[in-house]
């Protein structure tokens, strides 16, 4: 009787193992849209591992992807998170799992500010104090979010969904990311995968557009030395700037304060073990979650949509007239400049972010015009100058649309 | 929408554009300083058969480096790096072997 028994648990048991199982519920239920998003993790992963496109984010990216979609782990749960707001109540009711309550970091703005205050540890603002003119080339360079973000709203987007498809134009991460989380957060999953990738791809998408818009001779163009930025005007420099943009624009408040709150540890000298902690240990951590609990976010029923494919084709042609708009600008500004004053019109596609790769790219476009040419220095003023000016973009966005 | 764009583009354009006035404003009071604190050595004069200043310190930085291309032998000294820790029955040699039974 007892044999009997216990052989009947056994088998109830293993029943029950064995229906718990993701391999079940991939054949039982016939899942197939997990199945491809699985497929595309690992295409994913291939990317950054193998082709080393932003490894850092996209591997981690990729990794929650995969196990986001895998049935039966419960990782993460969309409805927890449904219609934007987080469901506090729904917390203690269901299960959540690692995921959650990591995505809350993202879901309340913590990481993208974290990851800003390395930014700004990391980040030499001296080119800019120097030459205060690549803050036009920064704006300029911005000018890609919005057309993007009406062409987006023309193809049916909503002006939430479109305004977060727009900031891919600004080719900042942490910013895309931050807004898409505050204005369309069923879209995070596709937006920080195209935004991720195409960074990765400005060697690429960049240099094209800059040969086409410009003449030999104005990419020849050799600029004047940088003067030198004295240390006090690097300090006082992140407190002027995070006050005035914050009290305009107080929407960019976290994602300016915390940029200048990192280049002010860096600056001022004093607190060296911040600074270093910020840049490497602070960084990275939040790094792995961020990646994490962003690619958890591309569920089979978020990503696998036309809008996914709208969405990775309007990130490209925002990032190119973004480029654009920058180079055409500095030579709109060469138009009304003396004569040994003139700007290479290459530093202005490094308007947008992008650090410091857009800038390394006017940097070896010039060079190759021009072997003697060094423009990585007045490149870095526009690029650091692009990471504020997509921060003031997304707190415009987030005021306008939030 | 159009007009939404076109304000916010400008707003955009606007907050740069007033950061350029401010950093300009900033860079004209700090070079300014800086140009104040600089001592005049131009302004000093140089009597006849006296170096200036600046040419003594050119002649020094390039006596240096001449000097110091001259001999690149290393001392030949090794240094140990010695560390000291501070005690600790963690690793204390005492608690970690067996005591020996005492003959009485």
């Amino acid at each position: 009787m007892f044999t009997f028994l216990a052989s009947n648990f056994a088998l109830e048991s293993l029943e029950k193992f064995i229906g718990s199982m993701g391999f079940t519920a991939i054949f039982a239920n016939m899942q197939w849209g997990n199945l491809a998003m699985i497929c595309i993790a690992f295409f994913l992963l291939w990317l950054a591992i193998k082709k080393q496109y932003e490894p850092m984010l996209l591997m981690t990216i990729a990794f929650g992807m995969l196990l986001t979609n895998l049935p039966g782990a419960g990782l993460f749960h969309e409805s927890l998170f449904a219609g934007g707001h987080v469901h506090w109540g729904e917390f203690v009711k269901q299960n959540p799992g690692l995921l959650d309550y990591l995505y809350l970091g993202v879901k309340l703005g913590i990481y993208p500010c974290l990851i800003f205050v390395g930014v700004g540890a990391m980040t030499d603002f001296g080119p800019l104090i120097a030459n205060p003119k690549s803050f036009l080339l920064g704006a300029a360079a911005q000018a890609g979010i919005f057309i993007t973000f009406l062409a987006a709203f023309a193809l049916g987007f909503t002006p939430e969904q479109a305004g977060s498809i727009g900031i891919i134009g600004g080719a900042d991460g942490p910013t895309a990311i931050f807004l898409t989380s505050k204005l369309a957060p069923e879209l995070l999953g596709p937006i920080a995968v195209a935004a991720y990738s195409y960074m990765a791809l400005v060697p690429v998408i960049q240099p094209p557009i800059m040969r086409a818009l410009t003449t030999k001779k104005e990419r020849m163009i050799k600029m004047n030395t940088l003067r030198t930025v004295s240390k006090t005007e690097r300090i006082v420099f992140p407190i002027v700037l995070a006050s005035i943009i914050s009290l305009l624009l107080p929407d960019a408040a976290p994602l300016i304060g915390s940029l200048m709150l990192g280049n002010l540890m860096k600056e001022c000298g004093v607190v060296d073990r911040l600074s270093k902690t910020v840049q490497n240990e602070l960084m990275n951590i939040v790094v792995i979650f961020l990646g994490l609990t962003v690619g958890a976010t591309a569920t089979a029923d978020t990503f696998l949509s036309p809008a996914t494919l709208k969405i990775l084709l309007m990130g490209i042609v925002a990032f190119g007239i973004g480029s654009a708009c920058g180079v055409l600008l500095a030579k709109f500004m060469n138009l009304f400049a003396k004569e040994g004053n003139k700007i290479n019109p290459l530093i202005g596609s490094a308007g947008v972010s992008a650090v410091p790769m857009a800038a390394r790219v006017s940097q070896k476009e010039g060079q190759r015009e021009n072997p003697s040419n060094f423009l990585l220095m007045h490149a870095m003023g526009p690029n650091v100058a692009g990471v504020v000016g997509s921060a003031v973009a997304a707190g415009i966005l987030l005021s306008f649309l939030g | 929408m159009i007009w939404t764009t076109i304000i916010c583009i400008a707003l955009v354009f606007f907050v740069l554009v007033l950061m350029v006035f401010v950093m300009k404003l900033f860079g004209m009071v700090f070079t300014h300083e800086h140009e104040h604190k600089l001592p005049k050595t131009a302004d000093k004069p140089v009597s006849a058969g006296l170096l200036h200043e600046e040419e003594i310190a050119a002649i020094t930085a390039a006596l240096k480096l001449y000097k110091s291309a001259l001999h690149d032998r290393e001392s030949e000294v090794l240094t140990i790096l010695s560390i000291k820790r501070a005690y600790s029955p963690w690793n204390s040699k005492i608690h970690g072997l067996t005591r020996m039974p005492e003959r009485k």
